[in-house]
């Protein structure tokens, strides 16, 4: 009877999530592996580049698959606040602090190219801070919510 | 109560939410439509070219730029600086172009140019000697008004002397009359110019060790580039201001330099 009962909670409310987190990491990763095959003709320029990337989407896939595993408690929104960190650290990470450096060789000559993304790294962090902020709100809302209701 | 501050903070974080919608849809659409852009930039340095223009070292760095993209190219700078084999600065030359805007080109050369004269004042060892001159260019544009862009290469030119190994040889004195006696003076030198020959006249003054001139002649020079230059000069000189040491001065005037006294002792 109890195991019966086990097998419904879990059909009922884990493989829904299993699910949704699964086809979440599928949606995320899909980007990520374009990109990376679309700039695949400048690898050599960027070796670091891919090894930072796998890293980064292993940990930002990580969390959001706990994030949605843990959906429905406050957790959900703590996963989500580290998720939005580890985007903001990679952003800073793979834009070299917004200035990008690149060494062409060419005949008899190096060419050294400087990019200065300070501005679109800028409002990259914005948005993961305004990700984070709508975090925290959700979660304070979400304590005061369950705190009202066992207070009723 | 709470309920209103619950809706107030839903709204809140509605508003966030369509904030970061909103900031992700502008950042998508602006990389987008810059990489975009910048795959329809067509810029280049073409091969530096050194030539000589009046009395002037001219370097030629032609430069293009076609902007078929979506945004403004702005604050072109471009620079070029020309050092010696010890690093000192020969010259140095900027280039401006305050805009670019999309669906323009820009097409020209930045010349860096240098008195041949002043090349000469400043570094005799130039026609002496060969060098290498390191030239370093640099481009710095500001890509849509946002991203500033910097491009810099260096590249190495080789200076050919033109009077490279310039050497006196062995003096022969001969009998010419009672009083005099015909001085020959064999010398020689490589032109290592690729650039230019050495057309014009050497003037030889002979002086003593008494630093009187004792003699003086004019030799004509035809020297094309990468060729040697081996020819004697002839001077009678009075056998009474004849010292067996003393000291020759050199002067050459060609069409493009004027260059002495080039101080050499004998004896």
């Amino acid at each position: 009877m109890v195991e019966k009962g086990n097998t419904k909670l879990f059909v009922r409310k884990i493989l829904p999530k299993v699910f949704k987190a699964a086809f979440l990491a599928v949606i995320t990763y899909l980007p990520m592996y374009f990109l990376s095959s679309l700039i695949s003709p400048i690898k050599p320029f960027f070796p670091w580049y891919e090894p930072v990337t796998n890293i980064f989407a292993a940990v930002f896939i990580f969390f959001l698959v706990v994030g949605v595993l843990f959906s429905g408690t406050v957790f959900q929104y703590v996963f989500g606040v580290a998720r939005t960190l580890v985007l903001m650290i990679f952003f800073i990470c793979v834009l070299n602090g917004g200035i990008i450096t690149l060494t062409v060789p060419t005949e008899g000559a190096s060419v050294n190219i400087i990019l200065d993304v300070t501005v679109v790294l800028a409002i990259l962090v914005l948005i993961c801070l305004l990700g984070i902020a709508k975090n925290v709100i959700q979660a304070i809302d979400f304590m005061s919510s369950k705190t009202e209701k066992e207070e009723l | 109560m709470v309920k209103r501050e619950e809706r107030r903070m839903r709204y809140a974080v509605r508003a966030l939410g369509w904030a970061t919608k909103i900031f992700w849809i502008f950042i998508i659409a602006f990389l987008a439509t810059s990489v975009y852009s910048a795959m329809n930039v067509k810029m280049g340095f073409g091969e530096p070219q050194l030539f000589l223009s009046s009395g002037f070292v001219v370097i030629s760095v032609p430069l293009s730029v076609n902007n078929s993209g979506l945004y403004d190219l702005s604050e072109l700078n471009v620079t070029v600086d020309v050092m010696d084999y010890n690093g000192s600065l020969v010259l140095t030359s900027t280039t401006f172009v305050p805009l670019i805007p999309r669906g323009s080109s820009v097409e020209t050369a930045h010349n860096a140019s240098m008195s041949l004269d002043d090349i000469l004042s400043k570094a005799q060892i130039y026609l002496f000697n060969d060098t290498i001159f390191n030239v370093g260019m640099s481009m710095k544009l500001k890509f849509a008004h946002a991203i500033p862009l910097q491009i810099s290469m260096n590249k190495t030119i080789p200076w050919g002397a033109p009077l490279y190994d310039f050497s006196v040889g062995q003096i022969s004195y001969d009998y010419h009359n009672i009083t005099h006696q015909r001085v020959t003076i064999p010398l020689s030198f490589e032109n290592h110019s690729p650039y230019f020959g050495v057309d014009g006249t050497m003037r030889v003054e002979m002086y003593n060790d008494r630093s009187e001139v004792i003699a003086s002649g004019t030799s004509s020079l035809n020297v094309p580039s990468h060729s040697k230059y081996e020819d004697q000069v002839e001077l009678i000189v009075d056998v009474l201001k004849l010292t067996p040491s003393g000291e020759m001065h050199f002067y050459f005037e060609t069409s493009l330099l004027s260059f002495g006294p080039l101080v050499m002792p004998y004896g």
